[in-house]
């Protein structure tokens, strides 16, 4: 589910690793540890969803931004589509327990 | 990078992740350094007390936790050759090299680890053959069949008459059965196409899950 977090973050425009992180994890109940992200990110980029590249930073080491490819745009469309007809047929069952 | 720019405790944390991680493969060790050493020195100034520094080394979680979600989908199930051929053959190669073409486009769906059976029995089934079976079964015997024929006229031979004639050994052909001719033609193209596409999306969705 957080990978799908990940690019829903970067429809808005590229961000680099610290920024992504600091953001999933000060949602409460998303992310058990920071630093597992990481190999997360590294995943997307390998599967061709995000691209990177360095950039200087104005402070401190460079950073490596990350941002959506087009079939990156596309996966995350279509996690839209079945997220929201998943969701509803969840909530489908939860109201008939509470109902009955 | 820098790493006396770092504070004393993210050095050392960083000296443990080298460790945990050797049995990563180069690049990816390589990457995670990376990353994890630039979070370090970001989030925690050289000089941040020593309570600061263990809070941002608690969020970050432990060296062994990182490294083994860097390890999971190691072997990963990633499209390589055999899976970006197996789609475009199980929808021509029946089509270039009949039958056979087709054949190893099942044998490369099915030695794949990142479809699941389901989308291995779709692959297969729908439709045996890809856009072959279209092409066989329609367009070829509608190139080469002829019928032969024709009208004139010729005498009767009882009546010495001359009379009109025509005839045609061509089937002759009912509304209705010509218009399931054509929905199935459009089935049998649009279906394996649409099962190309469906292939390559659950392909790209276990590497992203890898």
């Amino acid at each position: 589910m957080i990978e799908y977090c990940v690019l829903a973050l970067l429809q808005g425009g590229e961000r680099y690793g610290f920024e992504l992180v600091r953001t999933l994890s000060e949602v409460p109940g998303m992310v058990t540890s920071e630093g597992t992200l990481y190999p997360l990110l590294s995943r997307l980029r390998r599967a061709g969803v995000v691209e990177t590249s360095w950039r200087e930073s104005p402070s401190g080491p460079p950073r490596r931004y990350y941002r959506l490819t087009s079939s990156g745009r596309a996966v995350l469309e279509a996690f839209s589509g079945e997220w929201a007809s998943f969701r509803d047929a969840v909530d489908h069952f939860l109201n008939q327990e509470k109902a009955a | 990078m820098n790493d006396s720019s770092l504070h004393p405790l993210a050095q050392d944390y960083l000296k443990r992740l080298k460790k945990a991680a050797a049995s990563l493969p180069r690049a990816r060790r390589k990457e995670l350094i990376e990353e994890i050493e630039a979070h370090l020195s970001e989030a925690l100034p050289a000089a941040a007390g020593e309570t600061e520094a263990l809070n941002v080394l608690e969020r970050l979680g432990k060296p062994a936790e990182i490294v083994a979600e860097a390890s999971t989908g190691q072997a990963p199930a990633r499209a390589g050759v055999n899976e970006r051929l197996a789609i475009p053959l199980l929808l021509i190669g029946g089509v270039i090299v009949p039958v056979l073409g087709w054949f190893v486009g099942v044998v490369l769906l099915w030695s794949s680890r990142i479809w699941t059976l389901r989308d291995k029995l779709i692959g297969t089934l729908v439709v045996p053959g890809g856009l072959a079976a279209a092409v066989f079964l329609f367009l070829v015997p509608a190139g080469t069949r002829t019928c032969s024929g024709g009208s004139g006229t010729r005498r009767n031979p009882a009546t010495g008459k001359l009379v009109r004639f025509s005839e045609s050994n061509c089937p002759s052909y009912s509304t209705l059965h010509v218009t399931l001719v054509i929905i199935a033609a459009i089935l049998l193209v649009m279906l394996p196409i649409l099962t190309s596409i469906y292939l390559s999306r659950r392909a790209t969705r276990a590497e992203i899950a890898a």
